[in-house]
């Protein structure tokens, strides 16, 4: 009980000497630095203190003076970004692409993403009032996210399909697209798949060109997680064909320079696709709010703008 | 002379400690009576309900299982195949590991370092696109080299420790047979090695099975982008992922078996 008191007494003495000072950081050095402190805190009265146990302490007392500042600060952050957001009172709507889609969606040498997608979807946010916050998700996954409530929204060159409209629910269309395939410059005699029989074509997994390459009898379909693997994979030679959408086509047989001299377009888009924005099967609110979005910036021509910026 | 010198005091009777943490699947013996029957549970439970979900939920797992099996033959050909080819690369990355020129032991020990750093991932990317830009070779050979040259490192680790483990006296025998330094080793060495780096390389083999999904970036439709290309067309992310994670586990806890007694054998042999 004695060595308490004075203990006490100590720490109070010490510790109003290094306030009378305005040293804050030195009262946390010195609580933990000083050993006859630990010792009373620890309500250990009796008991001498080794060093070696003195040393741990000194280390779970530093530890726990850290964390307490950390989750000081971790709660600061929360509070003032609530108010923050309160403030706007404005809805946030989390919209998922998978960046690897030029000129659609990609990410740019400042690592943030771009493309005529996101464009059109802030002309959108805009026009109908809400914010936009992107997730960059791989395609692979993407419906499954949206299904698992990880966003509210797609848009990454989604093709309006009848099967993915029986799982989800799309705004209007918003661009008018079609499937095109990409063949090395060396191949002859190449103006559609069906010249592909027993030769590999590839897609990206899970996309309309993939659905397209599978129709046809005879050609074997290689699907990639990435298009820009794909098309690597047929500057390796080790495929004779890549299907996918005409802009992103485009990009990369026509604009790339180191694919340029490599590859050329077969024929004709083959397919008619529209783009529509993906949302949860039964979210009409936020449907509805794209809608008016959508129309909006169409009426100002803001699509056809876009256009003439990334599509050729 | 010299006094004869003591060997180091190391303290008596106390056997160095090692523990063993498999990649594996923790293969059972005859005496884990307890693991033996977590083996039963597990690969019995898994095959029932397989057979549970195709009859009683046709769709979508019995559209599923009747999607993939090409995809279990591509896993099957990979593995065995980068295993096959990983032996090879072991053994002489090990023999190097060992060898008393400088040089290759320089280059070996390099190999190993050089591999055992960097992710199987990255490895898989690096080797299948870098192979790509210089030859051109099949997607599935591809991975399999690639597969083969990441766990060649670790299978020369294996291999060194096989060796070292066989008594000097052993090698000094033969050597005082008149036999070379080779000889010695192919005849001598090699073989009694083999009983002590068998256990090891089967679970190698079924870590590598189990790695051998990483594949499926590649574009080698092995059994999970089977299962993804699957998903990705009828949406049934869960139903597919659960169809491929059972078919893993049962291939899996198959060959684990298997090892353990091919591992009993060769006890029985000795």
């Amino acid at each position: 009980m004695h060595s308490q008191n004075v203990g006490k007494l100590d720490f109070g003495k010490k510790l109003t000497k290094h306030i009378d000072n305005g040293k804050v950081s030195a009262v946390l050095s010195f609580l933990v630095k000083d050993r006859e402190c630990v010792h009373v805190r620890t309500g250990h009265p009796g008991k001498k203190i080794s060093s070696k146990e003195g040393g741990a302490m000194k280390v779970s007392r530093f530890c726990l003076v850290f964390l307490t500042v950390l989750v000081a600060l971790c709660v600061v952050t929360l509070i003032s970004s609530d108010t923050f957001a309160q403030a706007k009172k404005v809805r946030k709507v989390v919209v998922a692409t998978d960046a690897t889609w030029p000129p659609m969606e990609m990410v740019d040498a400042s690592k943030k993403i771009v493309g005529f997608d996101i464009d059109f979807m802030n002309a959108v946010a805009k026009e109908a009032g809400f914010q936009v916050e992107y997730r960059n998700t791989a395609w692979d996954g993407i419906f499954g996210g949206l299904e698992a409530k990880k966003y509210d929204a797609i848009i990454s060159s989604v093709t309006i399909t009848e099967e993915r409209q029986k799982k989800y629910d799309f705004s209007e269309p918003y661009v008018n697209v079609g499937q095109i395939l990409v063949i090395p410059k060396a191949a002859k005699n190449v103006k559609a798949l069906a010249d592909l029989k027993g030769k590999k074509v590839g897609a990206q997994i899970g996309t309309t060109g993939a659905f397209e390459i599978k129709k046809v009898q005879g050609v074997e379909l290689k699907t990639y997680d990435e298009i820009g693997l794909a098309f690597e994979d047929m500057a390796a030679g080790r495929i004779d064909g890549v299907v996918c959408d005409e802009p992103t086509a485009a990009h990369f047989a026509l604009q790339r320079a180191e694919y340029k001299a490599k590859f050329s377009i077969a024929g004709q888009p083959f397919t008619e696709e529209s783009y529509g924005v993906v949302v949860q099967k039964g979210d009409k609110e936020l449907v509805d709010l794209l809608n008016k979005g959508i129309r909006a910036a169409k009426a100002k021509k803001i699509d056809e703008q876009l256009k003439k910026k990334w599509l050729r | 002379m010299a006094p004869l010198r003591r060997k180091p005091k190391t303290i008596a009777g106390q056997e160095p400690l090692t523990i063993e943490v498999g990649d594996g699947a923790a293969i059972p013996r005859r005496k884990d009576v307890g693991m033996f029957t977590a083996w039963r549970v597990a690969f019995f439970g898994a095959i029932a309900m397989v057979l549970y979900l195709i009859f009683f939920t046709p769709d979508p797992y019995r559209n599923i299982i009747a999607f993939v099996p090409d995809g279990i033959w591509v896993t099957f050909k990979v593995t065995v195949g980068a295993i096959l080819l990983a032996l090879v690369i072991g053994l002489f990355a090990g023999l190097g590991r060992l060898a008393t020129n400088r040089v290759i032991n320089g280059i070996a020990s390099l190999y190993v370092e050089v591999i055992r750093g960097i992710p199987l991932l990255v490895q898989l990317f690096y080797i299948y696109y870098a192979l790509g830009r210089i030859v051109n070779i099949p997607a599935i050979t591809s991975a399999i080299i690639a597969m083969a040259v990441c766990y060649g490192a670790y299978m020369g680790e294996i291999f060194r420790a096989g060796i070292q483990s066989i008594p000097k006296g052993q090698m000094e025998a033969a050597r005082s047979l008149g036999m070379n330094k080779t000889q010695a080793m192919v005849h001598v060495i090699l073989p009694q090695a083999v009983t002590v780096i068998l256990p090891p390389i089967g679970n190698e083999f079924v870590a590598l099975l189990k790695d051998s999904s990483l594949v499926s970036i590649l574009a080698v439709a092995d059994l999970l982008r089977r299962g993804r290309e699957f998903a990705s067309e009828s949406f049934t992310y869960f139903e597919t992922y659960t169809m491929v994670a059972l078919v893993y586990l049962i291939m899996t806890l198959f060959f684990s078996k298997l090892i353990s007694i091919m591992e009993e054998r060769i006890r029985a042999g000795k």
